[in-house]
């Protein structure tokens, strides 16, 4: 576009030909009001409210909506303009209620705002308001459409960034109403975003609701943890206590949305499971204590058991990845210097001789720029929001996107769904491989000599060869493939061979950060599954709640109550599995309640404060290490705050686990293989405990889905259940596996 | 939900319009789907065509409740659209509804008591020439009188 | 009188192809089949023509047709405006019932000179008889080889459909049209982009008016000059003008431009048992009203209606005659743009309503005395605000209603009756 000069309220200005007039008065700090403009959607320039005066031009013009020329004079706030801006402030009152101090929006409301500005006499309307029966859209958000001023900023949200049009205008003239069709409300994994476009009080945060003015709360930079993008939120609180989470602004991360995930798991924090002070278990009894004393009872208890008699190696240090990366660094310093080296955070990997290794290169704004993506084994929309949000712009602007699941998903744009059970997919990828290997001459690896590639691998490796910036994205189905690590080592090569970028999905929230720490055994150690299976003596556990956590759930907690084995448990929730296994309970601080960094998808060491302090006796978990640590007289933990810890770290180089696995393709097996997904809102702790993403729609999913076939072979029809998970018999499902989505427990212990 | 006949009729529609703009018959196949469904959409009617035309339901709702050829509540067999605006009325719009009323024993907006007829007030319908007059089902009748408004709707059945 | 979309009227079966061809229809379509016009030429002859767009704005159709980018790539469109339903307006209607081939030849001539393959007529829901027609036309015109792909083995396509609405004044506007199409509602664009860039799907697109269109064919045949001297300067042609109201013989009357009102008040038969006439709302319910002084003296062209103070608009011409109370006048045409606003934007939606209810709170006798005020201020503040020209149709008859007629709002106002009907 080329450099024009235009003329704003007298002040010359650059602009670029075409752009339009409020890109360049919001840059140039030129106040224009406005309702219906938001920079992320589309122009509906209807509101009318930004109107503005251009020599030359008979009627005022919408600066959301004209495009300027070289030369152009502009007036925002001559008298034409101001009456035409005044006239319309004047025509949005006549209809919205007046009463202000009462709206969840008061004090944060865009009509407020300009009202005082520019709404004069408006007790001329003497016609009678309109009022807009309530509707239900859902626990998340609660509606006031009486208070609707028609900007359309929630319906366009819908149907451009949701991608999925769930709101609309229905009715014309005045009885325009906007309103979602569906009876369950509004659905979509980003609903939340509604809110945040809504310029007045309509859509407000249902949790929320009535609990306070906007100006009363503290709002502070934060980071979500529940995936990989460690969105970038706002967290406001009042007297100690996260009170709403908006999102925050990060072109390189989440744009300026934000999931319901994200948004809503702040509830969690005040559940009363929450483990507020530490306690002790006495002759099976347990006691509250003191913080010293509890930590007094862990050293005597690690002493007793592993530390005085040098048995280290029979005391294992588990973590969930939901944690930060000081706590886990810290966690894995204090284990080595005692001599421990039976570590890990990969809790739910069925099998760690097929673990997955691959690495993530592709930046989230790259991610928009792909012009094909092949994704295997996930279900991004509730996974991964926010990359799959890049993904749909990126198919959007024509990217050709493939999907190899065993289960077509409601995706939120256009795709080819692959329907594949589980055992299949290792040999399309070796198919793929094949095709492409022998496209450009190269000379085939012995494990692909007996491949014969099916038409599935002549598409896919077709479109990979076509396209010019493609990437392969694998997602957490994989992880308990029996061939998850030679799925991997496929994508790997083909990537390699088409120049296609990778992204390993298969991790989630910060487990990153743990791999940067290196929370995983070396050589001499051993993995989580190895731990269950040997005869350990204690146990330290990060924040981990095994019915949910991990694979093994049954021998975990078999292993975990054995008599003679003492186990301390740094816990955010308490609940009776944990009281039964544990010996010790050290009440954590919970997300927002703690300093420390996440490093996200971009491999970019996300840092926060603590918003809050923790509730009660709670303390952050790297304060509670570090004590530990002292008192176990080990060297090396004088730190003060957290970022001395982030800085030990940071500049240590991430360890590489790129040792290549032998792909393996002889053994597939002809079972009917599982695959267990948590449910999008119970995918950790803090999320299990907030109500309202529970009561939503995409919360209360909970189902086995399998086709007909698959049903028969299990004798199972509808109405059973699946390990413990109702039958949903659908033939959206491949043959012969099973897609389980559920918000109970994991019960794969009668699987393996 | 939608027959085989609609599908049929709403497929002609979708011939017109370039592949992949199949929401371009919603209009058409509303209708159709209502002319099934004793004259009148539903909400499950409105999804059904949404789905038929691979849609979202709230988009074809945005569509149904936006014109006024669609009724969103029970409706007589025939439906007399009687213009009210300008022209008309210079020509006595207004008193032959308030004979038709009588003679019906009906409000507009409102449904004979056997279901046959109701009877809608319109906005000008483009005949203005002959005014006054309404329209009954497919059809226009002009120069109307009370007279001649009798022995139409005595005709209906 | 009926020189061009007329001429055919008082011929049997006047609709048929086999009647349009008798008095030379598809000659034009015929030659460029044979390769013997060249687009400009076809628009040279539109501009020698001083056809001006019959759907209200009067725009000039060759000028219009010029600015299509005939040849940018990928599928363009043209599109006729037949959803008729500006009250007093009912010419669309006669024309696609009775002259339905020169509407179909008129898009075709458009089609090659914009190089636009596919067109859609956009007839309103209510219009059965008149699609009907059209499509029997269209029928007879597809199978005497007149339409399709590769028409009579020549590099010329042009395939077109009738597009039926549901009852929605607003796709008149052309924008709305457009959206009402693709099978949303119809909620007009904002502009720019404007059609000729981004239209119908996104492509380059060119709307005009059911009229328009039909009396291409007959400046093709006789050429541009001759429609130019049917009418004045300015205004070349003849137009449909539809005369309704208290006339005795209310019709539509395809006359010159520039003819006298009186003569066209004549030809309508005088006013009604020779009652006096009162008002004149010339060019449809959105143009200004005229008093019977200010309409006796205009001539039926844009200047000369222009100079009487009101606009051509579509040639709907409304006749009031001193029984009309025009407090009730403006109240039903109030309800109106109320009933028929999208309601998309603010003004319009907000706006109208609340004309309405002040006026119909009048009717009601619970008018105040500073009402009329207030009609003033909040029509000023819908005009030239809006995203669609409906805002402007809103609030131009209350503004020209309370002008020419004030002293019977007061009167209504204060004496809680009707001036006129008591
Ligand atoms: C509210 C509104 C209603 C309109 N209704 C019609 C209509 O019914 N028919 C029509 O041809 N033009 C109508 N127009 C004008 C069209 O927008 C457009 O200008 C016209 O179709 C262009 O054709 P023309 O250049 O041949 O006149 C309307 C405009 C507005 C703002
Ligand atoms: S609910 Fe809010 S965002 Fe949606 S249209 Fe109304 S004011 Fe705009
Ligand atoms: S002026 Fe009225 S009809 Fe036109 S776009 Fe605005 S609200 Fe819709
Ligand atoms: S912000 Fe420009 S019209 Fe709404
Ligand atoms: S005013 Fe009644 S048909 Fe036009």
């Amino acid at each position: 576009m080329a450099d024009i000069k235009i003329e704003i309220d007298g002040q010359i200005v650059n602009a670029k030909a075409g752009e339009t007039l409020i890109a360049i008065t919001d840059r140039e700090g030129i106040s224009v009001p406005r309702f219906c403009y938001h920079k992320k959607l589309s122009t509906s320039a209807s509101c009318r409210m930004c109107l503005v005066d251009i020599e030359g031009v008979p009627k005022p013009q919408t600066s959301c909506s004209t495009p300027v020329s070289d030369g152009m004079k502009i007036h925002t706030q001559n008298e034409k303009a101001k009456a035409s801006q005044k006239a319309v402030m004047e025509f949005l009152l006549i209809n919205h209620p007046l009463d202000c101090p009462i709206c969840d929006q008061g004090g944060e409301c865009e009509l407020q705002d300009v009202a005082v500005e520019y709404g004069s006499d408006v007790s001329r309307f003497s016609e009678g308001k309109r009022v807009v029966a309530a509707s239900d859209i859902g626990p998340l958000i609660q509606t006031d459409m009486t208070r609707c001023i028609h900007c359309t900023r929630c319906v366009r949200f819908g149907s451009e960034i949701a991608g999925m049009m769930e709101m609309g205008g229905t009715g014309r003239g005045e009885d325009l109403k906007i309103e979602p069709f569906l009876a369950e409300g509004i659905t979509s994994e980003l609903s939340g975003n509604m809110i945040d476009v809504c310029p007045v009080g309509a859509l407000t945060s249902k949790p929320f609701r009535y609990e306070l003015r906007s100006w009363q709360m503290v709002s502070n930079e934060s980071i979500a943890r529940h995936d990989l993008t460690g969105s970038n939120v706002y967290a406001q609180t009042y007297k100690g206590q996260v009170k709403r989470i908006v999102s925050g602004d990060n072109e390189a991360v989440n744009e300026t949305w934000i999931s319901d995930r994200d948004r809503f798991s702040y509830e969690g924090l005040t559940h009363e499971n929450r483990l507020l002070t530490p306690q002790i278990k006495v002759e099976g009894q347990w006691k509250e204590v003191e913080w010293n004393v509890a930590l007094d009872f862990a050293i005597k208890g690690l002493s007793n058991t592993v530390l005085n008699n040098r048995k280290a190696h029979k005391l294992g240090g588990l973590a969930s990845s939901t944690t930060t990366t000081e706590e886990l660094y810290l966690m894995q310093k204090l284990l080595r210097e005692i001599g421990c080296e039976n570590l890990d955070h990969r809790l739910n990997v069925n099998n760690l001789d097929e673990a997955i290794h691959l690495e993530s290169n592709l930046k989230l704004q790259a991610l928009e720029q792909v012009d094909h993506a092949l994704i295997i084994g996930a279900n991004l929309r509730l996974e991964q929001p926010m990359i799959n949000h890049r993904l749909r712009k990126a198919q959007l602007s024509g990217a050709n996107i493939t999907a190899l699941n065993v289960k077509e998903f409601d995706y939120n744009y256009a795709l080819n769904h692959v329907s594949v059970a589980p055992n299949e997919i290792a040999t399309i990828l070796a198919g793929v491989l094949k095709i492409v290997l022998e496209k450009k001459s190269i000379e085939l690896p012995e494990y692909l000599s007996a491949i014969s590639p099916s038409s599935s691998s002549v598409e896919l490796a077709k479109d990979l060869l076509n396209a010019e910036r493609p990437v392969i994205l694998l997602g957490e189905h994989i992880i308990n493939n029996k061939q998850a690590a030679s799925i991997a080592q496929l994508i790997a090569e083909i990537a390699k061979q088409v120049g296609a970028n990778t992204l390993n999905l298969s991790i989630s929230a910060n487990a990153l950060g743990a791999q940067h720490v290196n929370f995983v055994p070396n050589s001499v150690g051993m993995n989580v599954n190895e731990m269950f299976k040997a005869e350990m003596r204690a146990f330290l556990l990060l924040d981990v709640y095994p019915e949910y956590d991990f694979h093994h759930a049954n021998s975990a907690i078999e292993a975990l109550s054995k008599e003679d084995v003492f186990v301390v448990s740094l816990n955010s929730f308490n609940n009776d599995l944990v009281a039964q296994y544990s010996d010790v309970l050290l009440p954590m601080a919970a997300m927002y309640e703690t300093s420390g960094s996440q490093i996200n998808i971009n491999h970019d060491i996300q840092s926060f404060t603590a918003m809050v302090k923790a509730p009660d006796e709670a303390k952050p978990a790297w304060k509670v290490l570090k004590v530990l640590a002292d008192l176990l007289e080990l060297p090396g933990f004088h730190y003060e705050n957290s970022t001395q810890i982030l800085e030990e770290f940071e500049h240590q180089p991430a360890h590489e686990h790129s040792q290549e696995t032998a792909i393996d393709l002889s053994q597939q097996s002809t079972a009917i293989e599982t695959v267990w997904m948590h449910n999008c809102y119970h995918s950790d702790a803090l999320l299990r405990h907030a109500k309202s993403l529970s009561m939503s729609t995409l919360g209360q999913v909970n189902s086995a889905s399998m086709n007909a076939n698959t049903a028969k072979e299990l004798a199972l029809s509808d109405g059973d259940e699946y390990l413990g998970v109702p039958v949903d018999i659908t033939e959206t499902v491949a043959d012969l596996c099973v897609f389980v989505n559920s918000n109970q427990a994991t019960n794969i212990r009668s699987m393996s | 939900m939608i027959s085989d006949n609609a599908k049929k009729q709403i497929d002609h529609w979708i011939e017109k319009y370039p592949q992949g703009k199949q929401s371009s018959a919603v209009m058409e196949a509303l209708k159709i789907v209502q002319a099934e469904n004793d004259n009148q959409l539903t909400h499950d009617s409105i999804q059904a065509v949404a789905d038929y035309l691979n849609m979202p339901g709230i988009a074809a709702a945005e569509v149904a409740t936006f014109y006024e050829n669609y009724n969103h509540k029970p409706v007589g067999k025939h439906i007399i659209r009687f213009c009210h605006n300008i022209s008309c009325m210079l020509n006595g719009a207004d008193d032959l509804i308030a004979h038709l009323e009588t003679k019906l024993g009906v409000k507009t907006g409102e449904v004979t008591k056997d279901g046959l007829i109701s009877v809608k007030k319109v906005e000008c319908l483009g005949a203005c020439v002959g005014a006054p007059m309404f329209q009954i089902n497919d059809k226009y009748y002009e120069n109307l009188t009370a007279d001649k408004i009798d022995d139409i709707v005595d005709g209906l059945q | 009188m009926n020189e061009v979309c007329f001429k055919n009227l008082d011929k049997d079966q006047c609709w048929s192809l086999e009647t349009y061809e008798a008095s030379g229809g598809y000659s034009t379509w015929r030659k460029i089949l044979k390769g013997e016009y060249t687009p400009d030429q076809i628009i040279n002859e539109l501009k020698a023509s001083g056809l001006r767009g019959r759907g209200g704005a009067g725009f000039p159709t060759g000028l219009k047709w010029s600015f299509m980018p005939r040849n940018a790539q990928g599928q363009k469109y043209i599109v006729c405006n037949s959803d008729e339903g500006e009250p007093g307006t009912c010419k669309d209607r006669d024309i696609l019932r009775f002259n339905p081939h020169a509407v179909i030849e008129g898009m075709a001539i458009g089609s090659f000179v914009m190089n636009a393959t596919v067109g859609y007529n956009y007839i309103r829901g209510e219009f059965i008889e008149p699609f009907n027609r059209f499509e029997g036309a269209l029928k007879e015109a597809y199978s005497a080889g007149l339409l399709g792909k590769n028409i009579n083995d020549t590099d010329v396509s042009f395939d077109l459909h009738a597009h039926l609405g549901a009852g929605a004044y607003i796709c008149g506007e052309e924008t709305a049209l457009l959206e009402s199409i693709e099978g949303k509602k119809g909620q007009p664009r904002f502009k720019p982009p404007f059609p000729a860039n981004v239209g119908l799907f996104g492509r380059p697109t060119t709307i005009n008016n059911t009229e328009s269109f039909a009396s291409v064919p007959d400046i093709m045949i006789n050429g541009g000059q001759w429609f130019a001297d049917l009418g004045v300067e300015n205004s070349g042609g003849t137009k449909l003008f539809s005369v309704s109201g208290h006339v005795n013989n209310p019709a539509n009357f395809e006359v010159s431009m520039g003819m006298p009102f009186s003569e066209l008040l004549e030809l309508a038969g005088g006013m009604r048992n020779g009652a006096k006439l009162k008002a004149v709302i010339p060019g449809g319910s959105s143009t200004p009203v005229l008093t019977a002084e200010a309409a006796m003296g205009m001539t039926m062209d844009y200047d000369g209606i222009d100079k009487a103070g009101s606009m051509l608009g579509a040639g709907s011409v409304i006749v009031m005659d001193d029984s009309t109370c025009m407090v009730e006048a403006l109240t039903r045409l109030a309800h109106f743009y109320y009933d028929e606003s999208c309601g998309q934007c603010t003004p319009c939606r907000e706006g109208t309503g609340w004309l309405y209810r002040v006026l119909k709170r009048i009717m009601d006798g619970k008018g105040k005395a500073d009402d009329i005020e207030l009609l003033l201020g909040v029509q000023e503040k819908i005009m030239g605000n809006t995203i669609c020209a409906l805002g402007d149709a809103a609030a131009m008859p209350v503004e020209s209603f309370l002008r020419n007629f004030r002293e019977e709002f007061e009167y209504y106002i204060e004496h809680k009756k009707s001036m006129v009907k008591g």
